[in-house]
């Protein structure tokens, strides 16, 4: 027998043509959160994008949850409009069967159950979840696809993820520095790092740009803001 | 997973005011598990010329082997140091000539011109592509933690005791967040009239 | 007496002319019949204290199990047809452990009566859309359990029906009892003197004579949470509540004088 290639011919082909259909998309996007004493502040950049080409410059990928509680997604578009829309309704069930608001680490456990709900279809989505626990401290969780869940003060995710956690390491984790007394960051700091790193990110990342929306969350309520990147 | 994965490692070099720098982490492992923390990835070319080969370690040794008979060759038919802007296209052009069964290692060249004293980086893909870009150049298993790393605390005119600092911090909290890379580090200072090697202590884990 | 309601009395479902469902007004009926159970909730915390009957000597009182604990910061007493009772424990118990886990925090004491609640009322006839039960059930529950609004007490009857009290008896001294804890209860009461309290009105509506195997007593504080007092814990009790039929067990000294 020959082991030679033959050419391909379709119209001539004995084996069935498969068609394979692949129910995810990865649109990009990062996410940034950095907790303080009594704040937590998150930072999204808002290009949503396919491949080389960009759907849109100015697409919001964090989530109110509650007057406490944010989410940020990126990952796969579709899914994160799917997740965030049984939240909030799972939130507002809570609400009237419980006679109160969900507090921000029940939203980060049974967001975790429900991402482990779909362990074997799951929700390509990297999530960060922000928010003030009930004595008014910020503090972040960060996810898996299948809902592991993390608790840290601050964390970088999506595409851009691997570039910008180690520079949050060693900026807010103070990792790798000699005689410095650990402190905790002031609000101001974090905003301006949180601008640096997407800066940075914006230079190596092509899914990341255009500009960032962030939400700083104090017991005050959720103040928003943005800040522009680099377009191209 | 890419062969160019299997041992880990990770590599940058930068450009400073009049100097360079080039630093590597010292693993040498199979997949995950660490073999050694004592392995040279960055080979000294000249007085002021050196090459970092993070890749496949097998590949690493064979080119730098391959790479110092080229370049002592050079030198004994033209009788002068070799430039890093010569060097770097005998590598480029060795490892184009294995296009289609190429050593896995993604060179980074680092050093100063022997005559102008001239800061010079370049790095390229295993199939010999220059890349020579005016701030710093990155390799190996944790390259997009470097470059999150290097776009953040990278400027121009570093003086020799800054691009220490800076080369030293980009390269230790990029590898803290590789599982490939770490356990310790190299760092090579470049200057006109000395090269500074630092070993540096770091996290084991 | 109830002759002229039989027509009615057939569906579990269907209401009277008057407006009434009679198989749910017998089920609280049935609860009457039921042995005493008393809660008093207090600032420092909730008691619960229940009889036992006891209708037999060969029997062993240990298996007749009126308080139970349904989470570490939620108990129940019971009254009424005891086989019921088990189904709802479960669907209590099943609710505060699926709170904890979507959740990861404590379940409220009134969200656990609501989820017992919607078990209550899931009677019918019909067996089509999978109603689970032909009868409601013939047991009224005491919630007693501690959450961030504090020590708190709820009471639940077969229709479905929960509503919080400071104190409430159930069962068949529950009319007397009932009186006695409003004429006892004030909103500065220690968890000492309700539980005190408790026994009290317990001896009186109780025809047995109190001791420590037919007796119940659980408190739930903010401290300790579910507690169930021992066999010993109940004689302590019942000495300092009433010392003149439940003396200290003389010291027997075995030195020669």
């Amino acid at each position: 027998m020959s082991l030679a290639i033959r050419p391909y011919y379709p119209d001539y082909s004995t084996v069935p043509t498969q068609h394979h259909f692949n129910p995810y998309a990865d649109n990009g996007g990062s996410i940034v959160a950095i907790a303080g004493n009594d704040f937590v502040i998150i930072g999204a950049d808002t290009r949503l994008s396919a491949g080389f080409s960009i759907y849109t410059r100015e697409q919001n990928k964090l989530f109110s949850l509650s007057g406490t509680t944010v989410l940020g997604c990126s990952g796969c578009w579709c899914d994160t409009l799917t997740l965030t829309r049984i939240l909030k309704s799972r939130m507002q069930m809570y609400q009237q069967e419980h006679n109160k608001v969900m507090s921000t680490e029940a939203c980060a456990q049974m967001l975790s159950t429900m991402l482990y709900y779909k362990r074997f279809f799951p929700y390509y989505i990297s999530n960060v979840l922000v928010g003030l626990d009930n004595e008014g401290k910020g503090c972040v969780y960060s996810y898996d696809p299948i809902g592991h869940c993390e608790k840290a003060t601050y964390r970088a995710g999506g595409s851009a993820g691997a570039l910008l956690q180690p520079l949050l390491d060693n900026q807010i984790g103070q990792k790798n520095m000699l005689n410095v007394k650990p402190e905790s960051v002031t609000k101001e700091r974090a905003l301006s790092i949180i601008k640096d790193v997407f800066i940075s990110a914006a230079e190596r990342d092509i899914y990341t740009g255009d500009s960032i929306s962030i939400n700083i969350i104090t017991k005050d309520g959720i103040t928003q803001e943005t800040f522009e990147l680099r377009k191209d | 997973m890419s062969i160019l994965a299997y041992n880990g490692g990770a590599m940058v070099a930068m450009k400073g005011e009049n100097c360079v720098s080039i630093a590597a982490d010292r693993r040498f492992g199979i997949q995950a598990q660490t073999v050694a923390t004592n392995f040279e990835k960055i080979f000294e070319m000249g007085p002021q010329l050196y090459v970092g080969l993070p890749g496949l370690a097998t590949d690493t040794q064979t080119v730098m082997e391959k790479l110092r008979f080229r370049k002592n060759l050079y030198e004994l038919k033209e009788n002068r140091s070799i430039s890093p802007k010569v060097f770097s296209a005998m590598v480029s052009h060795m490892l184009y000539e294995k296009r289609f069964g190429p050593f896995f290692v993604e060179p980074v060249i680092a050093g100063l011109d022997p005559k102008t004293y001239e800061p010079f980086i370049c790095n390229m893909d295993l199939i010999g592509c220059i890349n020579q870009p005016k701030d710093f150049v990155v390799g190996g298993t944790a390259s997009a933690q470097l470059y999150g790393m290097c776009e953040a605390l990278w400027e121009p005119n570093l003086g020799p005791d800054d691009l220490f600092e800076i080369t030293s911090q980009a390269l230790i909290n990029a590898f803290d967040r590789d599982a490939m890379s770490g356990w310790g580090a190299t760092v090579y200072i470049i200057e006109k009239d000395k090269v500074t090697i630092r070993n540096l202590k770091t996290r084991m884990d | 007496m109830f002759l002229t309601r039989s027509e009615y009395d057939r569906g579990v479902n269907t209401f009277s002319p008057e407006g009434r469902l009679f198989q749910v007004e017998y089920a609280i009926e049935a609860i009457k019949l039921g042995s005493t159970a008393i809660g008093i909730s207090t600032s420092e915390g909730v008691v619960l204290a229940v009889e036992k009957r006891i209708t037999s000597p060969l029997m062993e009182p240990t298996t007749i199990e009126k308080i139970v604990e349904v989470d570490k910061h939620i108990g129940c007493a019971f009254s009424g047809l005891m086989a019921d009772s088990r189904t709802m424990i479960d669907r209590a118990r099943v609710e505060c452990q699926n709170h904890w886990f979507v959740y990861n925090e404590n379940m409220s004491v009134e969200s656990c009566a609501q989820a017992v609640s919607n078990l209550a009322i899931q009677f019918g006839d019909s067996d089509d859309d999978g109603a689970a039960m032909s009868r409601p059930f013939g047991v009224a529950i005491l919630f007693a359990g501690i959450d961030e609004k504090g020590p708190q007490l709820y009471h639940m009857d077969p229709s479905g029906t929960f509503v919080q009290f400071d104190a409430k008896a159930i069962g068949s001294g529950s009319e007397g009892a009932q009186q006695s804890l409003q004429e006892v209860y004030h909103r500065s009461m220690t968890l000492e003197e309700a539980t005190t309290a408790a026994l009290t009105i317990l001896k009186q509506v109780m025809e047995e004579k109190l001791n420590s195997s037919n007796v119940e007593v659980m408190t739930m504080t903010p401290k300790n949470l579910f507690h169930m007092f021992t066999k010993e814990q109940v004689e302590e009790a019942l000495t300092n509540v009433f010392p003149a039929e439940h003396p200290t067990p003389i010291k027997v000294n075995k030195q020669k004088v």
